[in-house]
């Protein structure tokens, strides 16, 4: 077992259970501090996958952005009960496990079959990531050169549908708060 | 002997299963809570096990198109975040409470 390797079931066991703490936890303060627990984990993930970038991305938009502003909106509300972070009841409680196991168990079986799909038809990968750095990740997959050269070249046409998509949902959101009686407007 | 180094040292399966366990967590999540800004959380967290999946494969098969698909999903994940809590704000404004039994009466 390398470095690498413990790195990687450290970081992946806290990320899965803080991931389990969001959906446990009542108060959705508590929720969204592990959610950016969590957030921190898989960043830390991408760096054990050589992706560096992506890692500051993640620590940047989620972590910064979209967690701060989730945290905001919560202080907005003031939420005085309390309530149940599920319904009760024993049998449903039940079911909700059995299909949590089954759930996971699919989706785990069709990654796993699909691994083995794409290790058939393409050449030659490196199924451990310690052999993969001896024989060394391609330089070019590292560069956040390259990636932006893709990102302008090949992805154009997204890249400036997502520009307008980011134009329009802040109108859209302040458009949705401002009228005065919401969705339920009386006209 | 040789079939337990191979289950401990860590391939592109354990990234895989890792990525199935977050996304089950979240849909969880969503399926089973009543209150809306923890459902909203909830989808983060499945768009995040989607990501992890993405970078997996994008280093294992050394093709850099997974890193570019994993920056729109970001984007995508904090553009449904602001409306999602847009629509929140909404809610809390009408009934002074944010479970999702009120969109019931959602209407127009």
């Amino acid at each position: 077992m390398s470095e690498l390797d413990i790195l990687f079931y450290i970081l992946s066991s806290m990320s899965v259970l803080f991931g389990a703490l969001v959906v446990l936890t009542s108060s959705p303060i508590y929720s969204s501090l592990y959610l950016v627990m969590s957030m921190l984990s898989v960043a830390g993930i991408f760096m054990t996958l050589n992706a560096p970038f992506i890692a500051g991305i993640q620590i940047i938009v989620y972590a910064g952005a979209v967690l701060v502003l989730f945290v905001m909106v919560l202080m907005l509300f003031d939420l005085k009960r309390e309530t149940k972070a599920f319904t009760k009841g024993r049998f449903s409680g039940f079911l909700k496990l059995v299909g949590a196991g089954l759930l996971c168990g699919f989706i785990a079986g069709a990654a796993y079959e699909s691994v083995s799909l794409i290790m058939a038809t393409s050449e030659e990968i490196p199924t451990n990531i310690a052999a993969a750095a001896e024989t060394g990740f391609s330089p070019t997959t590292n560069s956040i050169k390259e990636i932006s050269k893709l990102l302008f070249t090949k992805y154009l046409f997204a890249f400036e549908v997502l520009g307008l998509l980011l134009l329009v949902v802040p109108i859209g959101a302040v458009a949705l708060s401002r009228v005065a009686g919401g969705t339920h407007a009386k006209h | 002997m040789q079939s337990t180094e191979a289950l401990v040292s860590v391939g592109l399966n354990h990234y895989l299963v890792l990525s199935a366990l977050l996304f089950t967590i979240g849909a969880l999540g969503v399926l089973l809570r009543k209150n809306m800004i923890v459902i909203l959380m909830s989808i983060e967290l499945m768009l995040n096990a989607v990501n992890i999946s993405f970078v997996a494969f994008a280093t294992y098969l050394d093709n850099l198109d997974g890193k570019i698909m994993v920056l729109f999903v970001m984007t995508i994940a904090a553009a449904e975040a602001a409306v999602g809590l847009a629509l929140a704000v909404n809610i809390f404004k009408n009934f002074r409470e944010v479970n999702i039994r009120f969109f019931e009466h959602l209407r127009g």
